[in-house]
């Protein structure tokens, strides 16, 4: 099988001899969706900056479409990129920008022109076609840059932040739009953010990064739900990691014991866990109980707590707990489950949670 | 002190500094208009007169004093101005180009070139009189002379160049390369429109510079002098208010030259958005 773009065991060391990118391995195939998620300087940009050639690979190998690409120029490279300050070309109207590529590969003029028309129609920019981009709206730059970076048929295209610049609202529709956008063309996108939201609403897959390293390569729904390390767990969602000391299986459970008391959750796909590990609970998996409440026959996951802070946003409550231990947990619930008030700080009550929802990962 | 205070200080203070800088000019200005021949470079003004605006073109009856010997040095130091202009201004953008990467060296090489305009120039000047002198080279001011005048100028253009391409935004290039456009289309038709500014102005400097040049040519330039040597030479007999004439003429040209700036500067503005207007056409 020929993927659009195989990074095999990638590195990159700057040149002061610090690594930016380690043994980074990702196959992607025709038409994905690929999100680098992270923290900044986790390696994301400079990843993507080497898939399309501004930065030199210090070892690996990169292929597009079977293609070894290591030391192709970025100007002979099947991609494009689109850059989150836009870096439209200011000197030229938004058609004269759109149509540059184009111009380049000495395309007959009336077939550019055709091209340039119908992404133009396609993203809604009929209307400024004659204006120069520094007079526009960001979103309508936004488009400009992604209609520039398209109409070259690229079969990748890199795209660094591209919603970082625009107000929440705008991002919300654009990033609709990019998605749409995307599956109808069928053009393979690799996405670079640190907007976990972001990612889990477009990607088909997340490359989680952290300090130069993939953390974990996953649809977003395996992402959110079965984290494979303890920086994914912290990093995405809102989840409560537990550490603690394997005991024993119980079915498919896997017992825990902890400092606050004896756990369980589910292992993580293949991995056999013996000795210390994680437990990562899910805020959403937590139930809280007021502290007299009998106890669910079966529930096996009861901790201690006290309410510490119940903040409610919308229809969703956010309450936090201090465990006897000292530790701070966070829950979330619905407001129709739990009104305000009921849990009012310093309200001693139980936690609980299906074992089906908490995850065991290695430790640390 | 409250606001409108301040801004009258300031005024003042304003007021005060264009005296200074338009003063001595002003008062050139005026002595121009002397009466000649018997007229001298000083006040009272016996009466008002373009005699000696006549006497520079060589429109007076013969006097006793001698027309300023400038046609042939006026000529020498605009063609030296213009070659010294095209050079500098060449080699500042290309090295300030080089000098966004960091490359081996580069520390050293830029106080080299920053060393081209803080060197004292009569000691450029003499110790190029001397190299040439050992090495049997005739001294020019197309030669010897012009050497110094890019060696002085060439720092001002790139520094220009450099304070430019710091504000560059370099993924605008990056853009063009990922669309296909080669490194050196893209300098050209990307990186060169967005820093042409930065350009007129690195030529400006780099002209102004060497047609004003006095301490560095002096030794270097040979026989042949330059106008700022010929002016210079006058002086050494006696001032006449021509030399003032003279002074406002190139006064006047030099703002010629800052007006050419802006219509130019002005220009590249019109024609980019006359090629939008023709675009959507």
């Amino acid at each position: 099988m020929i993927f659009d773009l195989e990074l095999k065991s990638v590195g990159k060391v700057y040149d002061n001899g610090t690594p930016a990118v380690i043994d980074f391995n990702l196959s992607v195939t025709k038409g994905e969706f690929i999100a680098f998620l992270g923290p900044s300087g986790c390696g994301k940009t400079t990843t993507l900056r080497m898939i399309a050639g501004f930065e030199g690979i210090s070892s690996g190998d990169m292929l597009i479409r079977g293609e070894r690409m290591n030391d192709v120029p970025p100007q002979r490279r099947p991609t494009s990129m689109i850059f989150q300050n836009y870096a439209l070309f200011p000197h030229m109207t938004v058609r004269q920008n759109v149509g540059y590529g184009l111009d380049v590969k000495g395309m007959a003029r009336s077939e550019r022109d055709a091209k340039v028309d119908r992404i133009l129609a396609t993203l809604g920019l009929e209307d400024i076609a004659s204006r120069k981009p520094d007079k526009l709206s960001g979103g309508q730059r936004q488009r400009i840059a992604l209609a520039r970076g398209l109409v070259v048929e690229p079969d990748i295209l890199l795209l660094d932040e591209p919603l970082g610049a625009l107000d929440a609202n705008l991002r919300k529709a654009i990033q609709n739009e990019l998605k749409l956008l995307q599956k109808s063309l069928g053009v393979t996108f690799i996405f670079v953010t640190h907007a976990q939201s972001e990612a889990l609403a477009l990607s088909d897959r997340i490359v989680v990064m952290n300090q130069g390293r993939v953390e974990q390569v996953s649809p977003p729904h395996q992402l959110y739900t079965r984290p494979n390390t303890p920086f994914v767990a912290q990093f995405i969602g809102r989840n409560t990691v537990l550490s603690g000391e394997v005991a024993g299986n119980e079915g498919e459970d896997v017992v825990v014991t902890t400092g606050i008391g004896t756990l369980s959750g589910r292992a993580n796909g293949a991995v056999a866990h013996k000795g210390r590990v994680n437990l990562v609970v899910p805020a959403e998996a937590i139930e809280v109980h007021v502290a007299d409440e009998v106890t669910a026959p079966g529930a096996k996951n009861r901790v201690d707590a006290r309410i510490e802070r119940s903040e409610v946003v919308g229809h969703i409550a956010h309450l936090t707990a201090r465990l006897d231990d000292g530790r701070s947990v966070s829950l979330e619930a619905h407001v129709d489950k739990y009104r305000p008030g009921t849990f009012p700080a310093g309200t001693p009550v139980f936690l609980s949670w299906n074992p089906a929802e908490a995850t065991v990962i290695p430790a640390n | 002190m409250n606001a409108s205070g301040i801004k009258f200080g300031l005024g003042v203070y304003t007021a005060l500094f264009i005296v200074f800088l338009y003063g001595p000019l002003v008062v050139l200005a005026i002595l121009s208009f002397q009466t000649g021949p018997e007229g001298g470079p000083q006040f009272p003004i016996i009466e008002w007169s373009t005699y000696w605006y006549k006497h520079l073109f060589g429109l007076t009856p013969p006097s006793r004093i001698a027309p300023l010997p400038i046609d042939q040095a006026l000529f020498r130091s605009l063609a030296l101005a213009v070659m010294t202009m095209i050079v500098s201004t060449v080699l500042g953008v290309t090295a300030a180009q080089a000098f966004r990467k960091k490359f081996r060296g580069s520390g050293v090489i830029f106080y080299l070139i920053v060393l081209g305009m803080m060197v004292p120039g009569v000691l450029v000047g003499l110790g190029m009189a001397l190299v040439a002198n050992t090495l049997g080279i005739d001294r020019h001011w197309w030669g010897t002379a012009f050497v110094l005048h890019v060696v002085y100028t060439f720092p001002f253009a790139f520094l220009v160049m450099l304070a430019i391409f710091n504000r560059f935004d370099p993924s605008v290039e990056e853009a063009a390369w990922s669309l296909g456009v080669p490194p050196a289309r893209t300098f050209r038709k990307i990186t060169f429109p967005l820093i042409f500014p930065g350009v007129l102005s690195a030529m400006l400097f780099a002209f102004t510079l060497s047609y004003d040049e006095f301490s560095r040519t002096l030794f270097a330039s040979g026989r042949d002098l330059t106008l700022p040597l010929a002016i210079y030479g006058t002086f050494s007999v006696e001032v006449h208010p021509n030399v003032f004439a003279f002074g406002v003429l190139t006064t006047l040209f030099s703002f010629a030259l800052l007006g050419t700036y802006a219509v130019l500067m002005g220009l590249s503005v019109r024609r980019a958005k006359r090629m939008a207007i023709q675009e959507e056409a």
